[in-house]
């Protein structure tokens, strides 16, 4: 079964045309013009990747960002106009996974929407349960939870970062490392994904996140998971 | 300054030309009194003298009428004094001669350290001295140089007190609209002139000075915003060529040769296009002083190393990537980059070499010499082996839009006119600096220093974010 990409954009020419070219990569395409049509499409009939344009008429493409990750742990992609804003980190936290810039190729974005697409397969002679402080990570099933058994929600990026991380505790991993592993981006992917992630990782898992003690930061170096 | 000399002058002036005018009067003053009491009473004298009255008591008499004189008679070699003080002697013989000759004669000059006026007139068988004391004048012209002194030192240092607060005041907005006028060529537009209360002339110059600036600012903001607003809206048509060029490319097999061909054509110029909307956004926004810039630490040899894998990836297939040499010096130092703007330097400097060089001979990677107090630097270095440039070029080619000879005589229109102009901004973002010279092999070197630091072993030890370091 093909996969299912949500395209949210209001210029009805660069819809079609990117309907053309995700169909010619063998994905599902399913359009909308606006943030309030993309809720209703979503709702109807739940995508793979959504693909999020910021700007938006109506609803813009940050707020339909949120509102989407509300309900849903859906990979999120945002095009944004440009790459040295505020507008990528704002939109990284109002829940987006990842982002290209407008003009793009159609091939950049399909690494990126196959990047998010791949699935956590732990390797073989990893165990099946990662667990570090009161926290249980089950990448087979993709489940967060704590000891009690209460469930911890993030998104599928968020817990394939957290799985890396958690795999070679104690272990500095690089922000490189991990836009590889997690993203797929070389040496000069934006950093500033990881950092957005960690962030949110935080607030998730850490007592205090102003004052984290299972991910740490190593000024000049990375993040490393303390179990 | 100015004024403090001025004031100098014209009191020293004015005080030498006051004292020297009144000492001319006071004296001449004196000595016509003195001529004509002279006179007087040699009259006197010789009246009495002829009636046979004793001398002595006669130049008394005479003496009564003017007070601080003295008389004295010289009857052909007999002198009469009445004084002690004041004796024969105390006459110049200079005028003694003069007078003997039968002509009335003064003279003013200084006996036994007091100014006095002689005068000696001829009466019948006898000369008549009469010598005035001018002690008094004297006491009065000094007291009077005091003064004019006094007043002269005043007038000099309130003169210069004056002369600097005047100018200090008035100049104050001048000095204003000069340093202004530097910071808005430096580009700190924002700059405008304080409204000072007070002088109408220069509240007005001011007030359209600032106007002037305030007109060419929004001009320079509305041609920078223009050539946003353009790229911008350039964006949305290409992202629909490139998508659905993208569809095309995928079924190319199934095209004709020449549709093919055709379809190569306008691929390589939409990228080309895309690329070029991209890097015009780029340098409109370091206009507009928008650009955000994410430094991230890292050792140069690895930033460079990468940097040329990923710029080699999108140079033409088959050009060998350039050996890139660390300088081992290099070790050690830290540089704070924007990762993304450094990789778009390496890759137009080496498509630069690419298109004009026939491909990057060599990137090397050393130390350069620190500059605005930066501990270290480093200087990236990328050579060719193609025609060099002639030195000329060297500061042009990093103009927007510039084509070197050797962009004409390739005939090319490959790159988008503005990577080199884009290598300089980045740099300059980033407080570096960039040039252009000749290769040891006589090709061109481009050269980028970034400033470093030195990295601190502390640096590497663990610190938990945010917070409870140890």
């Amino acid at each position: 079964m093909s996969s299912r990409i949500l395209v949210v954009e209001d210029d009805e020419r660069i819809r079609s045309s990117m309907r053309l070219a995700l169909e010619g990569e063998g994905y599902e395409v399913d359009e909308a013009a606006n943030g309030e049509e993309a809720l209703e499409r979503f709702a109807g009939h739940p995508a793979d990747v959504a693909l999020i344009d910021l700007m938006l008429p109506g609803m813009d493409g940050f707020e339909c960002c949120r509102a989407l990750r509300r309900q849903s742990a859906v990979p999120i992609i945002i095009v944004t106009a440009r790459t040295d804003t505020h507008d990528v980190v704002a939109g990284l936290e109002a829940g987006a996974d990842d982002y290209v810039t407008k003009p793009f190729v159609t091939k950049e974005l399909g690494a990126r929407i196959r990047a998010l697409l791949r699935r956590v397969r732990p390797a073989d002679d990893e165990p099946t349960i990662l667990a570090f402080g009161d926290l249980e990570l089950v990448p087979e099933e993709g489940v967060l939870r704590h000891k009690d058994g209460t469930e911890v929600h993030c998104t599928k990026t968020e817990f394939r970062l957290l799985c890396e991380l958690a795999s070679s505790p104690s272990k500095v991993l690089s922000r490189e490392q991990l836009l590889d592993r997690v993203w797929g981006y070389d040496y000069f992917g934006d950093g500033r994904l990881v950092d957005v992630h960690i962030r949110r990782l935080r607030t998730k898992i850490e007592p205090d996140p102003a004052l984290p003690r299972h991910i740490l930061t190593v000024r000049g170096m990375g993040y490393k998971l303390v179990p | 300054m100015t004024f403090a000399l001025g004031a100098l002058v014209l009191s020293v002036s004015m005080g030498a030309l006051s004292y020297f005018t009144t000492r001319h009067f006071l004296v001449s003053d004196q000595e016509n009194q003195a001529v004509h009491d002279a006179f007087v009473n040699a009259t006197f004298v010789s009246q009495r003298v002829r009636d046979g009255t004793k001398i002595i008591p006669v130049l008394t008499d005479a003496d009564k009428g003017t007070p601080h004189s003295h008389s004295l008679l010289d009857r052909r070699g007999i002198w009469y004094e009445r004084s002690f003080s004041v004796t024969q002697r105390a006459i110049p013989s200079s005028l003694r001669v003069l007078v003997s000759r039968g002509t009335p004669a003064s003279q003013t000059y200084t006996y036994k350290g007091t100014p006095q006026i002689a005068v000696g007139v001829p009466i019948p068988h006898a000369v008549y001295y009469e010598v005035f004391n001018l002690s008094d004048l004297a006491h009065t012209l000094r007291v009077l140089a005091l003064a004019l002194f006094a007043a002269g030192v005043i007038t000099t240092v309130f003169g210069a007190a004056l002369g600097r607060w005047a100018s200090g005041r008035s100049l104050r907005p001048l000095t204003g609209v000069s340093r202004a006028a530097v910071a808005i060529a430096g580009g700190e537009l924002g700059t405008r002139l304080v409204a000072t209360a007070g002088d109408p002339d220069l509240a007005a110059l001011s007030l359209s000075f600032n106007r002037m600036v305030d007109q060419l600012q929004e001009r320079i903001e509305r041609e920078a915003r223009f050539t946003s607003d353009v790229s911008h809206e350039l964006r949305s048509p290409l992202t629909t060529l490139a998508a659905s060029l993208g569809v095309l490319e995928a079924q190319s097999d199934s095209l004709a040769p020449s549709g093919r061909r055709a379809l190569e054509l306008l691929t390589a110029d939409v990228r080309r296009f895309q690329r070029m909307v991209g890097d015009l956004l780029e340098i409109s926004r370091s206009d507009t002083g928008s650009a955000d810039v994410s430094l991230e630490e890292v050792d140069p040899g690895e930033l460079v190393r990468r940097a040329v894998l990923a710029a080699h990836r999108s140079l033409p297939v088959g050009t060998p990537p350039p050996p890139v040499e660390v300088d081992p010096a290099v070790s050690g130092t830290r540089l704070w980059v924007d990762k993304r703007r450094f990789e778009r330097v390496m890759s137009n400097l080496l498509e630069n070499a690419s298109l004009y060089g026939g491909g990057a001979t060599a990137v090397r990677v050393e130390l350069g010499t620190p500059f605005d107090g930066h501990p270290r630097a480093v200087r990236v270095t990328v050579e060719d082996s193609g025609p060099g440039l002639p030195p000329t070029e060297r500061a042009r080619v990093f103009e927007r839009f510039y084509r070197g000879h050797a962009a004409f005589k390739r005939g090319a229109g490959t790159g988008t006119g503005l990577g080199l102009a884009l290598v300089a901004e980045h740099v300059r973002l980033h407080g570096g600096r960039v040039w252009a010279d000749e290769a040891a092999g006589g090709g061109a070197r481009f050269s980028i220093e970034l400033p470093g630091d030195l990295s601190d072993a502390d640096d590497d030890e663990w610190l938990a974010h945010g917070n409870s370091a140890p």
